[in-house]
């Protein structure tokens, strides 16, 4: 078993708050994560930590047994929460322009996501809807070949048919590429179900993780074990 | 519970339970009530796990269990069937209708019935 993110004691601290509290996690590959809590838990926080775009205030992370580095995210494709997109493209000029700046950019790929999740090439960026949008943003990331995949509230403010899209093109994701991914979410009902795994946080601290099908049998839905939790 | 219909195979899953054991529990049931003929071909783990929504690992799993049932075999380069071989399937059946009476009767005990009201309820009831 080969671990392909790996923390121990990883603290972020801003001022009083403690973003990341002694968080000691493993995420193993091929699987599929879902990252759970809160607004404020830590979750956006740990993505940015695996690639790089914050220094912990302590602890140790390891992301392909090395320290997070611009020279490991070409092997990482990121969804940050709130993705922007150049306004002035179109949707085949922005797969275009994946391919030129993404390693490992499978533009085949991304042409035939584009085509399954409803996407008019020749409509513009700017005219697409917030839906549409969103569906455009995980094509870009998920087309990357690439080997650890952090998706940050890519369900949040999408309609219930653009979340469904979304969830068939992860479950192709992991089929065809055999990734690993992590997402958080608040959209447990419909992500759940295609997690193998879950960690939630609270306040920085991991309170839970667990094998999905695991956790099921013994406490019920993850949906209601979140309830349970932060109740 | 929403019903997803793949060809001959309908699914119903609860997300109180483990996924991998409902899927594998409901394939053993539509073969055991006939509505799946012998040898029909099985759903890809893609078409089951995008139709279903759920992780293509617990479709293999499920898949892996039936195998080592012989309830399924894979033929290289054609697919998943079901099996051809009438004995496998009435073992299954046999199988789950054991199951099910193990589960009347942890009922009836619960409900503190002894085996000879039990009995009487079985025999009053509409078997037609």
């Amino acid at each position: 078993m080969s671990f392909i993110v790996e923390t121990e004691d990883l603290c972020k601290r801003y001022g009083d708050k403690m973003a990341l509290d002694r968080l000691t996690l493993r995420l193993l590959q091929g699987q599929v994560t879902g990252l759970l809590g809160p607004n404020g838990a830590g979750k956006s926080t740990l993505l940015k930590a695996i690639v790089g775009l914050l220094q912990p205030s302590s602890g140790k992370i390891e992301v392909f047994g090395r320290k997070p580095h611009w020279s490991v995210n070409a092997r990482i494709a990121y969804l940050p929460d709130r993705a922007q997109w150049y306004k002035y493209q179109t949707v085949e000029s922005a797969l275009h322009y994946g391919e030129r700046v993404f390693p490992n950019f499978n533009l085949a790929r991304a042409q035939r996501m584009a085509e399954q999740m409803g996407l008019t090439p020749s409509d513009s960026v700017a005219a697409l809807s917030k839906g549409l949008e969103a569906r455009l943003h995980l094509i870009l990331c998920l087309a990357r070949e690439a080997e650890l995949v952090l998706l940050d509230e890519p369900f949040s403010g999408i309609d219930l048919v653009s979340r469904e899209h979304i969830i068939q093109s992860i479950i192709d994701s992991t089929l065809e590429q055999h990734q690993t991914i992590l997402i958080t979410t608040h959209e447990i009902h419909e992500a759940e179900s295609i997690f193998d795994h879950v960690i939630f946080l609270e306040n920085g601290k991991l309170i839970l993780e667990g094998e999905t099908e695991v956790l099921r049998s013994e406490q019920g839905s993850i949906e209601s074990i979140y309830r349970g939790l932060y109740r | 519970m929403e019903t997803i219909r793949i060809g001959d195979f309908s699914f119903q899953l609860d997300l109180t339970k483990p996924l991998y054991e409902q899927v594998l529990q409901q394939i053993r049931y539509s073969v055991a009530r006939g509505e799946v003929a012998l040898g029909t071909k099985l759903p890809s783990v893609r078409e089951l796990a995008q139709n279903l929504k759920i992780n293509p690992n617990t479709v293999m799993r499920a898949y892996q269990e039936l195998d080592r049932d012989h309830l399924i075999e894979t033929r290289r380069g054609q697919g998943t069937f079901i099996t051809d071989n009438l004995k496998i399937v009435e073992q299954i059946r046999q199988n789950l209708a054991y199951e099910a009476a193990r589960s009347f009767i942890t009922a009836m005990k619960e409900l503190g019935m002894d085996v000879h009201t039990a009995k009487s309820l079985i025999e009053e009831g509409d078997w037609t």
